[in-house]
């Protein structure tokens, strides 16, 4: 090989091929994806994400949540993400649509947190327990890995002034110290706003052949 | 003459010792430059990483303050050690093997200083940008976007300079080592550009968002830091040992080979995710098409070596390199096996995960580069290693390092899979069950540190330009490039 000519070429199709092949290709399948409109109650689905949430997105994101979650629910027979009550289903490409930045995540040195903000699935992981999990996490998880954010939080003397509608109640063992309470920020509310919104509940009737029958033949080999 | 020079199955320079003493003389400021950066960004990195890892056993460390909370941290150390380390290392490198190949010095020199400012200027405001909280959370990508065109544009800088120097080479033959920095040269540019348009400019929508990534991390692990690695294996071995590449004829193949597959194989990354799941397939179907380049790769390298391992004793560049050439087979072996999707779905998200792009990024490039260090820079400088004890305690340190990882990330994933996919143990208990391999992977970064300090000062002392051991034996005179830079 020494005709410079015939490396460039190469080495520019190796490349504009995968190119062509992986991204574009991908890009007309997904960007075909739409909302999808309940036939029974009308509603579009997934629902866009609340103003406070989408700035929520954003402290998620400067903050690197992404280095030790996921946001992303593998399906029955792969993982055990079901059985951890990590989602109510495998997640699917439509349940992001609604999302303007995505993160599904690569390490899971914490849960999956797509859908954190289910109720049914997380009784009690209310706004409430996600405050106490940012400022002191083993206030609400003894023995967590997870790292305080209690830089998200201001604390404030209490005297001589009406004790804030948010300051968090906590176990004194964690409370700053008597006449201070612990008021999130703006930011921290927005994080929490978004971590509530996260949940994807809908099961999209024209979704759910992707979930089953992937699944089946492989619990047959397994 | 020039037939035989056709078919020449080694790094064929020009003879004389003139002339490539006029190549070293013209490269050495410029190659400095680099390198010192890179070793610098090696233990800003590597420090920064070490705290990072060390959150992980002891959440407390560091947590009180915003900008060196994990998420933070831990890619910023991740980016100085890609960005600042790699690339500088790289450059360095693959700069002065083509010069030396193409047998031409060095021209316009000052502009490599330029380039080199220029690139670590926007390394530094990118970790720090990161540190700040302008992370962008997209994995390598998190540099925010103000500096996207710092970089770019001293990557040209050096870029140009690397294929103008191959197209005016002065040499018949083409080698191996040059067709690989020659690809890399241009994939780096081109996926970094694609992925931030992509992503930034003009965002694609939903799940196609970590395709893109993926594409990108894939591809500057196979696609830059592999070739590179690559390039210099193929260049030192032959050196060293005064031999012919074995099998050489199966080198273009596998060359060609092994851009096409790597270019497809990023879709691997994403198995089980909610993509398309073509895109997986697609990905894995690339990873087992990836055996046979690397076996020929093997071929070429291993044969090479074969029935002169004796020649290790004498040369602390050979055992970096052979350390290299097993890390990147380990590491092909790696994504070949995270393909299946048994292996992926209790390997995938766990420290083996994170192990399959050290092997490649650390075990197989980083040692690359220190072996093609050790190799260049007595050349360029025209000194000696002042300290053997040092390049002794780097050697053992790096080879004690990567061995303890690479041991001790797989089991400890590969168990921290199987518990994260036991849903009967809570989630408290496997981070209780982590704890000690997060502690043990600490204890592994700390030695690899203690290895990249050695090299630090060993490098000190023999890029310093008073000398005063007397070794040198050529002075030489600062070529005029610096003016540049004064001026
Ligand atoms: C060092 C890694 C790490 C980082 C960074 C991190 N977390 Fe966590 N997180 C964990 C761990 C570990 C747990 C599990 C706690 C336990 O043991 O129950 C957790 C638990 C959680 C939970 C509770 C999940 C559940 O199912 O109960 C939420 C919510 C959460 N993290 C949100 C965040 C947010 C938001 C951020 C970014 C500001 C973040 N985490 C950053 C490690 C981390």
């Amino acid at each position: 090989m020494k005709n410079g000519l015939v490396l460039f070429f190469g080495v520019f199709a190796a490349l504009a091929l995968s190119w062509a092949g992986v991204l574009l290709s991908a890009s007309q399948q997904l960007g075909r994806l739409g909302q999808f409109k309940d036939p029974t109650d009308d509603t579009i689905y997934p629902q866009p994400l609340s103003g406070l949430a989408n700035q929520g997105r954003l402290v998620y994101q400067d903050l690197g949540c992404v280095t030790c979650h996921t946001q992303q629910v593998r399906r029955e027979g792969f993982g055990a993400d079901l059985a951890r009550k990590w989602g109510q289903r495998g997640s699917y490409a439509r349940d992001y649509i609604r999302d303007e930045t995505v993160h599904l995540g690569s390490s899971r040195v914490g849960p999956d947190l797509r859908n954190v903000g289910n109720l049914e699935l997380h009784p009690g992981a209310d706004a409430d327990y996600f405050y106490k999990l940012l400022y002191a996490p083993t206030s609400v998880a003894p023995g967590s890995l997870m790292p305080a954010h209690a830089f998200l939080f201001d604390v404030h003397p209490v005297a001589g002034r009406q004790p804030s509608a948010s300051a968090l109640k906590l176990p004194s063992r964690f409370a700053p110290g008597p006449g201070l309470e612990v008021v999130p920020t703006a930011r921290a509310q927005a994080l929490v706003a978004y971590l509530t919104s996260l949940k994807d509940t809908y099961d999209y009737p024209i979704e759910r052949s992707r979930n089953a029958p992937a699944a089946k033949p492989k619990e047959g080999g397994h | 003459m020039n037939s035989t020079e056709n078919t020449r199955t080694e790094p064929v320079e020009r003879d004389g010792r003139t002339e490539q003493m006029e190549i070293d003389t013209s490269a050495k400021w410029p190659l400095l430059v680099f390198f010192a950066y890179a070793i610098g960004w090696l233990i800003v990195g590597g420090a920064l990483e070490l705290a990072a890892a060390i959150q992980l056993h002891t959440p407390t460390f560091l947590a009180t303050c915003e900008w060196f909370t994990h998420g933070r941290l831990a890619p910023a150390a991740q980016n100085a050690l890609v960005y600042g380390w790699g690339f500088n290392a790289a450059f360095a490198v693959g700069l002065w093997l083509m010069a030396r190949l193409s047998a031409t010095t060095l021209r316009h020199g000052g502009w490599l200083f330029i380039a080199a400012k220029f690139w670590n200027t926007g390394v530094a405001f990118g970790v720090l940008g990161i540190l700040a909280g302008y992370s962008t959370s997209f994995e390598l990508l998190e540099m925010p976007r103000f500096v996207v065109c710092l970089l770019l544009v001293s990557y040209a800088l050096v870029g140009v300079w690397a294929v103008t120097t191959f197209s005016i080479r002065n040499t018949e033959n083409v080698f191996a080592t040059q067709w690989y920095l020659f690809g890399a040269a241009f994939w780096f540019p081109w996926l970094y550009a694609v992925a931030q348009l992509m992503l930034f400019n003009a965002p694609v929508r939903g799940v196609l968002q970590p395709v893109v990534n993926a594409w990108y991390v894939h591809g500057l692990h196979g696609l830059w830091f592999v070739p590179v690695a690559l390039a210099a294996a193929y260049y030192l071995l032959p050196k060293i040992l005064g031999k012919t590449i074995a099998h050489y004829y199966f080198a273009p193949l596998a060359f060609w080979w092994l851009a096409i597959a790597t270019a497809f194989a990023g879709g691997s990354r994403l198995i089980g995710a909610p993509v398309p799941v073509w895109i997986p397939a697609l990905g894995t179907v690339a990873n087992f098409m990836l055996v046979v380049p690397v076996v020929l790769i093997g071929l070429n390298l291993f044969g090479t070596l074969s029935g002169r391992y004796g020649a290790l004793n004498g040369s602390v560049t050979l055992r970096f390199v052979l350390l290299s050439m097993l890390a990147f087979v380990l590491g092909s072996a790696a994504n070949f096996a995270f393909s299946f999707p048994g292996v992926a779905q209790v390997a995938q998200f766990t420290l083996l995960s994170g192990l399959r792009d050290w092997l490649l990024f650390y075990a197989c490039f980083s040692t690359a580069m220190f072996g093609a260090a050790y190799f260049i820079l007595p050349r360029l400088t025209g000194n000696e290693w002042r300290s053997p004890a040092l390049v002794k305690i780097h050697l053992g340190a790096t080879v004690l390092g990567v061995v303890l990882l690479t041991v001790g990330l797989a089991w400890g994933g590969w168990s921290q899979g199987r518990m994260l996919n036991d849903a009967t143990l809570a989630f408290t208990d496997v981070s209780r069950a982590m704890t000690f391999w997060f502690t043990y992977r600490t204890v592994g970064l700390f030695v690899l540190l203690l290895g990249h300090a050695a090299f630090l000062v060993n490098f000190a002392f023999i890029a310093c330009p008073f000398n005063l051991s007397g070794a040198a034996p050529a002075q030489i005179n600062p070529p005029p490039a610096l003016e540049v830079l004064k001026a």
